[in-house]
């Protein structure tokens, strides 16, 4: 019978709990049906154990429900990242470890395999009653391991092979830098690593509007970005809401879409077989497996670079002959006087289109896209003010004047009602 | 790989152990503080008993250790390649720094690789050099602790001066902006900086209060109705926040989100984004705000 352990072998499991003990948050333990009592409650104590004040609890008649509740623009460091330092290890990784640092511990000391081997015995481990037993293979494989890493370098002198720790890299200067990019860039969890080693800390960065959700995908995210730095497919399975079963796709990686408004972060990849292009959400992704260059990535990308004028959010609609399917989107907003800055919001929130003033207090927007029902939430935050629209997508148009009838309703306004 | 135990918390922890016992006799307390401080809640269940039972050989029972040299770690190629990426961002001008030398190094990603979609467009301008040594000047007061003067342009379009003791740098990935938080500043808490013409180290003799404003908090209480993928979508869009979800019955859901009084006017229109998926019941001026809007709406005409 395994005991339980804060760490953890493998991501994708603790990636799905953290998710939903986050982002929804009402469940109860008998909710979690697919996976067993047990294991829900060795992944709530290690939430619990990373995470701990964010964590908590209220009592419904089902049951008590666990939540993570953060207000991200309250803390400097993303507190999910802390799963990503959880990994699991074996008594020797560790003690095997720190010796090898502490036998190569200058770039200038170099070390045969049978020297390691020999300091390891006569002047680590002599102490201890029962001695680990490193044999020459365990240590040749960590070392590789570690070269891979890139911080082993194993040079060959001669007919002998000798190892070094790499050289060390200067970032004193970097302390700020680190504190603002492990927050803000991609596979930020990175500089946290990079932070770790280091004693400074910083309190001079917060963050607005901060999703830290993204961290738990940062392993798939940093895969993607090998692929396309090589220009290579892979194979992804994707988890999709949409279908029961996981679905494995052979794809061309071409861009991350990364969303500081929803909170989502998407791919947009090519499919071979299908010949076209797709979106897919980063968190229904996994094991990503590297697959061969592909030497159309650049014609792909450039494809993209093109539809990117087209596309408000992350849809692109071609039709099964690659023809693409534009629809038209054109709204018109009232705006008072001293109310310009409701044109600044009009410039600043489009994203593609134009905005055109029809009169002193009339201003028009208009876009060619592949799918409008993404501007929809959009336009609804200009309501209080919009005298006219004309969609192509005629279905998109009713649903929207529907919706904003069914807001009268379920805020109790009725016709001709004074102010 | 990004999960690896080169990056754990627990070697993080040892290596710190480690170092404290390289430096002479150390106290059981004050171990277990380096593992709190490294590591997560119950590790100190773990980590110290490892070392001192002989399970990680790295230590003898009485704490000492068989190692020479404080334990230390280059960087892995992973962190070296996301450095260089982040070396290749625009916005580093800001800091002023120089990058070690990663010549050999391929970034982990350019802008090519990424975009993000949704930022608005009238971001800060982090490459002016005015902004760049403004943005350098008040870095440097944040931590040294030390007072500014400034010169901004305010809403009216009009110039005005003002002190202040800055506190921090807080960055909207959204707005792509930096505003700098203050104290001292009389009744306003935030400045944007980009609003900012002039700025220096104020070095005259006007006391300024250390004290930053206090923050006021509401809750918005919010109905939905998970229909068109609508709680999905709510709860990742209002993620972070500080918020409490539970389910009223098979499709419905009450949702309380506590925000900054100061952003209602912000908040009234992200939850209008969500359209009739979603009703306001609380606080009652978001409502009030929003049942204003729909009637505003209603007398535009639109058919």
């Amino acid at each position: 019978m395994s005991t339980y352990s804060e760490l953890i072998k493998n991501f994708e499991k603790i990636r799905a709990y953290m998710r939903e003990f986050y982002v929804y948050g009402f469940k109860s333990r008998d909710e979690y049906s697919a996976k067993s009592a047990r294991s829900y409650d060795d992944e709530r104590r290690r939430m619990e154990s990373w995470l701990g004040d964010h964590m908590s609890f209220v009592r419904t008649p089902e049951g008590k429900n666990m939540f993570i509740s953060i207000d991200s623009r309250s803390i400097r460091h993303n507190p999910f990242y802390h799963a990503w330092k959880a990994k699991s290890f074996t008594d020797g990784d560790i003690t095997l470890h720190f010796i090898l640092f502490d036998i190569l511990h200058d770039p200038a000391v170099k070390r045969s395999i049978s020297e390691i081997l020999q300091e390891i015995d006569e002047k680590y481990l002599v102490g201890f009653e029962a001695p680990m037993l490193f044999d020459e293979s365990t240590v040749r494989k960590k070392l590789k391991e570690y070269c891979e890493a890139g911080i082993v370098v194993a040079e060959r002198s001669g007919r002998k092979l000798y190892y070094r720790r790499a050289d060390s890299i200067d970032i004193s200067e970097l302390n700020d830098v680190l504190h603002y990019y492990a927050e803000t860039a991609p596979c930020g969890v990175i500089g946290s690593f990079i932070l770790d080693k280091t004693d400074a800390d910083s309190d001079a960065f917060t963050f607005k509007h901060h999703y830290i959700t993204g961290a738990m995908d940062s392993g798939v995210l940093a895969a993607l970005f090998d692929a396309m730095r090589e220009k290579r497919t892979v194979t992804v399975t994707n988890h999709s809401r949409r279908k029961d079963e996981a679905v494995e796709n052979r794809i061309v990686p071409l861009r991350v879409f990364i969303s500081v408004q929803s909170g989502r972060q998407h791919l947009i990849a090519y499919l071979p077989e299908y010949d076209h292009f797709q979106s897919y959400r980063l968190d229904y992704l996994s094991d990503v497996k590297q697959g061969d260059p592909t030497p159309r990535f650049d014609e792909l990308r450039e494809a993209l670079d093109r539809m990117q004028g087209k596309m408000w959010g992350v849809s692109i609609r071609r039709n099964r002959w690659g023809k693409e399917q534009l629809e038209h989107v054109e709204f018109t907003v009232r705006v008072e006087d001293f109310e310009e800055h409701i044109v600044r919001r009009l410039e600043r929130e489009k994203r593609i289109g134009t905005v055109e003033r029809l009169d002193a207090h009339t201003y028009r927007f208009s876009a060619e896209v592949y799918d409008t029902s993404e501007l929809i939430p959009w336009i609804r935050t200009f309501i209080c003010r919009i005298v006219q629209m004309n969609f192509s997508n005629r279905a998109v148009e009713n649903q929207f004047k529907a919706d904003i009838e069914a807001m009268y309703r379920i805020y109790g306004i009725k016709e001709g009602e004074e102010i | 790989m990004i999960f690896s135990e080169l990056y754990s918390a627990y070697y993080n922890a040892v290596a710190a152990i480690l170092s404290r016992m390289l430096k002479g006799e150390c106290t059981e307390r004050e171990l277990q503080s380096i593992v709190a401080e490294r590591a997560f809640g119950e590790s100190v269940l773990s980590i110290l008993p490892s070392l001192k039972s002989g399970k990680w050989q790295l230590a003898c029972p009485d704490m000492t250790t068989a190692l020479e040299h404080t334990p230390t770690m280059p960087m892995t190629t992973l962190q070296k390649r996301w450095l260089k990426a982040i070396s290749l961002d625009p916005r580093v001008k800001l800091f002023g720094v120089e990058f070690p030398s990663l010549d050999d190094v391929e970034p982990l990603f350019t802008e090519a690789d990424y975009c993000v979609y949704d930022k608005y467009s009238d971001g800060d301008p982090f490459e002016d050099e005015g902004y760049i040594q403004r943005f350098r000047v008040i870095l440097t007061a944040i931590r040294q602790k030390t007072p500014i003067k400034f010169e901004m342009i305010n809403r009216k379009g009009r110039v005005v001066y003002g002190r202040c003791l800055p506190k921090r740098l807080e960055y909207s990935e959204k707005d792509d902006k930096f505003r700098l938080v203050t104290a001292g500043n009389g009744y306003i808490g935030t400045v944007n900086l980009s609003r900012m013409i002039h700025c220096a180290h104020y070095t005259g003799d006007k006391p300024l209060d250390s004290g930053e404003r206090e923050m006021t908090y509401d809750t918005a209480t919010v109905k939905l109705s998970d229909d068109r993928n609508a709680l999905e979508r709510f709860m990742l869009h209002f993620a972070h926040f500080e918020k409490q979800a539970e389910r009223v019955d098979g499709k419905h859901y009450l949702i309380r989100i506590r925000y900054a009084r100061d952003d209602e006017p912000e908040m009234v229109i992200r939850l209008l984004s969500f359209g009739p998926m979603i009703e306001v019941v609380g606080a009652d001026s978001l409502k009030t705000r929003i049942i204003e809007k729909l009637k505003d709406q209603k007398k535009c005409g639109l058919k």
